[in-house]
């Protein structure tokens, strides 16, 4: 089995390994996480040229644990713990599937994620952790993905694993009355992943788009092991309809394409249907959750056969709903270029001029720059793309804001 | 969010972190780049040789001319420069603020363009 081919397998089996790892040693998360992680750097070396073994799960269990044992040892002479190490060296070597464990793999990816976004770490602890201990993915792959250095990253991800044992947490769902709660943390890091890779998206930054990849994978996962969780269907289907621009939302240059001017034929038509199939099930079934509307209103925008026929009525009326249940400055702002789209330039101004929060943001200037323009006032438009340009701190969204105000010099 | 945090300097300033004043400075130098490390925010950073061992290179009419020293003189120049990642500009100031040569000269913080936008 080659590289690559052996990549995704080891992925799938990281935190059903780091799962069975932390059940059965009472060395804490943070020991076994590093062991399984150099489990899975052994077998990413091993396996492409002596083949996967016959049980891939209880080899990786195995190597992990022993790695577990060692560590624990020479952390023992450190620091003297007896305890943790006679705990560890209880531990099966030589792992097998034990019956009922594989029922126990799903309650225990879904603690890990939980624990991985424990509210104690910053949103980039969170990501970092989740990557890793749920993801798989080596420590290197995420600092790539990540822009910054090795040893930075390395530096976070023990930094959070130390939080959550000072902190005492066990491995163990939370209380029922702190599990919606939690869960909202889980679904907004899967969120900004999705986010990290998707704005991404332009070529260059191939690792970074992996990150898209990623998200929808752990999203699907978690809504194998949560069906019933509206919300968690309503975020798959926002990132499959989001990623499904992923081809068009980019000239051949790497420039953004606004929506507007996309190239709908390179839509991801397998992706669209599934995204929504997702959220017109989620939304037939439940209650309303802003996962759920977002991915509604994407999923207008992805049936529209063109621009112009986009239904901007009903995403206007489901921006009303999602202003009343997660109200924001950014849903004020979409739901402004609704009412633009919808009932004129004049009156997206209008609804514009409401929008607090976001006094010194780009994106209010850029959509009043958008409005403006379909207005006719273009000197005003082009002072306002200038503005938006110089105030963001993106390079593509700062090249397209000059870009806009360029086509307008000259024009009134 | 990644972060400039731009240290400008003299040889005055540098002479003094060498001082025996400047011991207490340089020990909160090191004391910070523990704490930058060790918080993961830090993610780079150099020091850059005085300005004048500066190259100007300007291209007049297609051809390079080149003069010794910095585009302008004044009391301070950009002498070195750490990059961190940060949640927010606010914990960039603090961090730039805590910085020993903060001081003696200005710093300006700046964000660094994200390669990634949001088509809109």
């Amino acid at each position: 089995m080659s590289a690559t081919a052996v990549e995704p397998l080891l992925r799938d089996l990281a935190p059903r390994v780091l799962g069975v790892l932390v059940r059965r040693h009472a060395a804490g998360f943070d020991l076994c996480e590093d062991a399984v992680q150099e489990a899975l750097l052994a077998a990413a070396r091993q396996w492409p040229s002596e083949g996967v073994p016959v049980h891939p799960q209880a080899w990786l269990v195995t190597v992990a644990s022993r790695r577990l044992v060692d560590d624990v040892r020479s952390e023992h002479a450190r620091h003297r713990r007896e305890e943790v190490a006679g705990a560890v060296a209880l531990g099966d070597e030589r792992a097998q599937p034990v019956a009922g464990e594989r029922t126990r793999e799903h309650d225990d990816t879904l603690t890990l994620l939980l624990l991985c976004c424990h509210p104690a770490l910053s949103p980039a602890s969170q990501i970092a952790l989740t990557l890793r201990a749920v993801g798989g993915l080596t420590t290197a792959q995420i600092a790539s993905a990540f822009l910054v250095p090795e040893a930075t990253m390395a530096q976070r991800i023990s930094r959070a694993k130390a939080t959550i044992r000072a902190d005492g947490t066990a491995f163990r769902p939370p209380p029922s009355e702190e599990l919606p709660e939690r869960m909202a943390v889980v679904l907004h890091v899967l969120y900004l992943i999705f986010n990290e890779g998707y704005t991404a998206s332009s070529g260059a930054d191939l690792q970074r788009t992996e990150l898209a990849d990623e998200a929808i994978r752990l999203t699907r996962l978690l809504h194998r092991l949560l069906p019933g969780d509206d919300e968690v269907a309503g975020l798959l289907a926002l990132m499959l309809l989001t990623d499904a621009r992923r081809a068009a939302r980019t000239d051949p240059g790497g420039e953004l394409v606004p929506l507007a001017e996309q190239d709908r034929s390179a839509w991801d038509a397998a992706a669209i249907a599934e995204g929504v199939d997702l959220v017109s099930a989620a939304l037939r079934s439940g209650p309303l959750g802003p996962y759920q509307l977002q991915a509604a209103i994407a999923a207008v925008h992805a049936e529209a056969p063109s621009a112009e026929e986009t239904d901007w009525r009903e995403i206007l009326a489901l921006y009303g709903l999602l202003e009343r249940i997660a109200p924001s400055p950014t849903v004020a702002l979409n739901r402004a270029v609704a009412v633009g789209m919808a009932q004129g330039p004049r009156a997206g101004l209008e609804a514009l001029s409401a929008v607090t929060g976001l006094d010194e943001h780009h994106r209010l200037e850029a959509v009043r720059a958008h409005l403006l323009e379909m207005a006719g006032e273009m000197e005003e438009a082009r002072a306002a793309y200038r503005l938006a340009a110089r105030r963001t701190t993106s390079l593509p969204e700062r090249r397209y804001l000059e870009g806009r105000a360029g086509r307008l010099r000259g024009s009134n | 969010m990644k972060y400039m945090l731009m240290i400008y300097d003299n040889p005055d300033s540098r002479e003094l972190f060498q001082s025996p004043e400047g011991k207490e400075l340089m020990e909160q130098v090191d004391a910070m780049m523990a704490q930058l490390t060790a918080s993961g925010e830090l993610v780079g950073g150099e020091a850059l040789a005085d300005p004048s061992n500066t190259r100007t290179v300007r291209v007049h009419e297609g051809a390079p001319v080149v003069t010794d020293g910095p585009l302008a003189e004044a009391k301070e120049h950009f002498g070195g420069y750490l990059i961190v990642e940060c949640e927010t500009i606010d914990r960039a100031v603090e961090i730039a603020a805590a910085w020993p040569s903060a001081r003696l000269a200005p710093m300006e913080v700046r964000p660094i363009m994200d390669p990634a936008g949001m088509e809109m």
